[in-house]
């Protein structure tokens, strides 16, 4: 080959680059300010936090590579063990409960007449703008033991009050309530969403065949919707482990840590203690679970659609 | 994870701007048709009450007066009603400051966010550049990033850019957001091309079609992602405990948790007319374009 055909292609190949990439710069202009500050304020972090996990660090001292010694104190540290199990147990009362009640919302949704439909979406929408201080304060007043709404209704039953969120075998309840309440809207509107979907003439198919409501929900309304629960069922366990806003202000981790979940944990840890490392080794570790069980569950999805 | 696997997962769970909402309602006909809708009203009943009674609730507490909110026997109305709460809180100097401060704080949060996220989804969803995949990935990717891991690492690099107690350090870092790019780019990529092909024949260069032909068909997805930039301001309550220390600087939140263990741990009927007027510009806010938020709630090709 001669160096007049090699130019020759290159020279070609340059030209079709300019046509290919021809709007490079004004591109770059464009995405500047997204990618500097997603690197300065999320990209930067994230790097630095893998850092300073092996590092022994605080604001007063230069770091001093460790190796993965935080990583073992935060595993071998009994306080951190509990909350991943307190985390887990969070997860339990929040995210079953909330996707059994917005089936059963989205199935009455879309039974019954548009403007009915509408006001019930609306209304179970609300809750998901309020912030968690604000349903903080209200719930924890409602749990208040002595006056509370919540035990002077109980007590119309005849059954005794009881101190809520005083109380360590009630705390974890208590709080989750409040999640649920913050999170339903979402959930449901998903659901709804996902309801509307499934084509009409199943129902019309099923309905001539003489199935009821039981046999349309088993096997016509479940089977479509699988993958919304599953979707649902991740997002809502991630969410849920990491939630840490409502215990922070309704119980400040307590009584006797037992709704210390995992994200408040790490979070005091970093307020109180020097060492920087051991909390962010705590919060990569979280991650790591967190991300892994995302990522089963999302190749899950994947690889049912593939065989669908 | 794979490089690639960040999309695939997203797409999967690809939030669309168009979609159906028919229903199966059918008139009742029979005695067990109408004792089916009865039951049906009054599951969607219970539904309400859970969702809207702790509202309501707050909602009467603030016309209480301050012995009323807590008392033994359990009153659910007030006595008398009571409009002092809100006036009082109405009139105090620090609480208007800090609504005032927060809705500025909103305001800027919004603009910015909508600002530098609908530029990056006009150059992802109509330019042609280089390396355009890795950085879409990279920009996707850190949608993965859980916030605790960087809420601490983001903190020690805020106080190094000397951001600390300033109304920057609430603004800036969360402006840009990929899931506000991912929303507004599946939104432009379903722009017909032959607009821009119109406004290129009259000498339109690929700015020009964005300001001309992008921007003024951007309200639907401007109006959803603004509405959750302005909510995620108005109720974070973490990162400015973190950053704000200044009272005079105090951001909503942050000042009702401060004013619930001070000052409302004694007046419960301020505290909640203090909590009703902190909560009522985003439901008002929400109630105004519930239409388009919840119209844009649709899943698809997650079934």
């Amino acid at each position: 080959m001669t160096t007049q055909a090699i130019d020759e292609r290159r020279a070609a190949k340059r030209r079709a680059d300019r046509h290919r990439y021809r709007d490079t710069k004004l591109a770059y202009l464009l995405l500047a300010p997204v990618v500097i500050l997603l690197g300065i304020f999320v990209a930067w972090p994230a790097v630095y936090a893998a850092f300073l996990s092996f590092q022994d660090w605080s604001f007063y001292k230069d770091p001093q590579f460790v190796g993965g010694k935080n990583y073992v104190d935060v595993l071998t540290d009994p306080l951190f063990v509990a909350t991943i199990g307190r985390g887990f147990l969070f997860v339990l009362m929040t995210v079953p409960p909330m996707l059994v009640l917005a089936f059963l919302f989205a199935s009455l949704v879309v039974s019954v007449s548009r403007r009915f439909a509408t006001v019930l979406k609306v209304s179970i929408y609300i809750p998901t703008i309020i912030s968690s201080v604000i349903a903080s304060i209200v719930f924890v007043l409602i749990y208040t033991y002595d006056g509370g709404i919540l035990n002077a209704v109980l007590a119309v039953f005849h059954i005794d009050p009881v101190a809520w969120i005083g109380d360590p075998a009630w705390a974890l309840l208590s709080v989750a309530v409040p999640a649920v309440w913050l999170g339903m809207g979402i959930t449901s509107l998903i659901m709804v969403a996902a309801m509307v979907d499934i084509p009409t003439e199943y129902y019309e198919a099923a309905a001539m065949e003489g199935a009821g409501w039981w046999q349309k929900t088993f096997y016509i309304t479940m089977p479509q919707m699988k993958n919304v629960f599953l979707y649902l069922l991740i997002t809502g366990f991630v969410a849920a482990i990491q939630q840490f806003e409502l215990p922070l202000v309704m119980t400040q981790g307590g009584p006797l840590d037992s709704t210390t979940l995992p994200n408040l944990f790490i979070f005091n840890h970093f307020r109180n203690d020097v060492n920087v490392g051991y909390s962010i080794a705590a919060a990569l570790l979280l991650f790591v679970v967190l991300g892994s069980v995302s990522a089963l569950v999302f190749k899950f999805i994947n690889s049912e659609r593939l065989v669908d | 994870m794979s490089a690639t696997s960040p999309t695939t997962a997203l797409e999967t769970t690809r939030i669309v701007l168009a979609g159906k909402d028919h229903r199966r309602f059918t008139a009742p006909h029979g005695v067990t048709g109408w004792a089916i809708l009865v039951g049906k009203a009054f599951v969607g009943l219970l539904f309400l009450v859970a969702a809207l009674f702790p509202l309501a609730w707050m909602v009467i507490a603030g016309f209480k007066a301050k012995t009323e909110v807590l008392s033994t026997p359990f009153q659910f109305f007030p006595e008398v009603w009571h409009w002092d709460n809100y006036t009082k809180i109405l009139g105090d100097a620090t609480f208007l400051r800090t609504l005032g401060w927060t809705f500025l704080g909103a305001i800027l949060f919004t603009v910015l966010s909508l600002t530098v996220n609908s530029l990056a989804a006009y150059a992802f969803a109509r330019l042609q550049f280089r390396f355009q995949r890795t950085l879409w990935v990279a920009v996707i990717t850190t949608m993965f990033i859980p916030g605790m891991t960087i809420l601490l690492t983001s903190f020690i690099v805020v106080t190094k850019l000397a951001m600390l107690d300033t109304l920057a350090v609430l603004v800036i870092p969360g402006a840009a957001s990929a899931a506000s790019v991912f929303f507004i780019r599946q939104f432009y990529l379903n722009i017909p091309a032959s607009l821009e092909e119109a406004a290129m024949l009259d000498g339109c260069g690929r700015f020009g079609i964005f300001v001309r032909i992008f921007l003024p068909l951007s309200k639907p997805p401007f109006v959803v992602m603004g509405i959750t930039a302005f909510l995620a301001y108005w109720n974070s309550y973490v990162w400015p405990i973190m950053t704000i220390t200044s009272p005079e600087k105090f951001v909503l939140q942050q000042y009702l948790a401060e004013f619930r263990t001070g000052r409302g741990s004694s007046e419960l009927g301020l505290l909640m007319a203090g909590s009703v007027l902190a909560a009522a510009p985003v439901v008002i806010l929400f109630l105004i374009f519930q239409r388009q938020i919840i119209g844009n709630i649709k899943m698809a090709g997650l079934k």
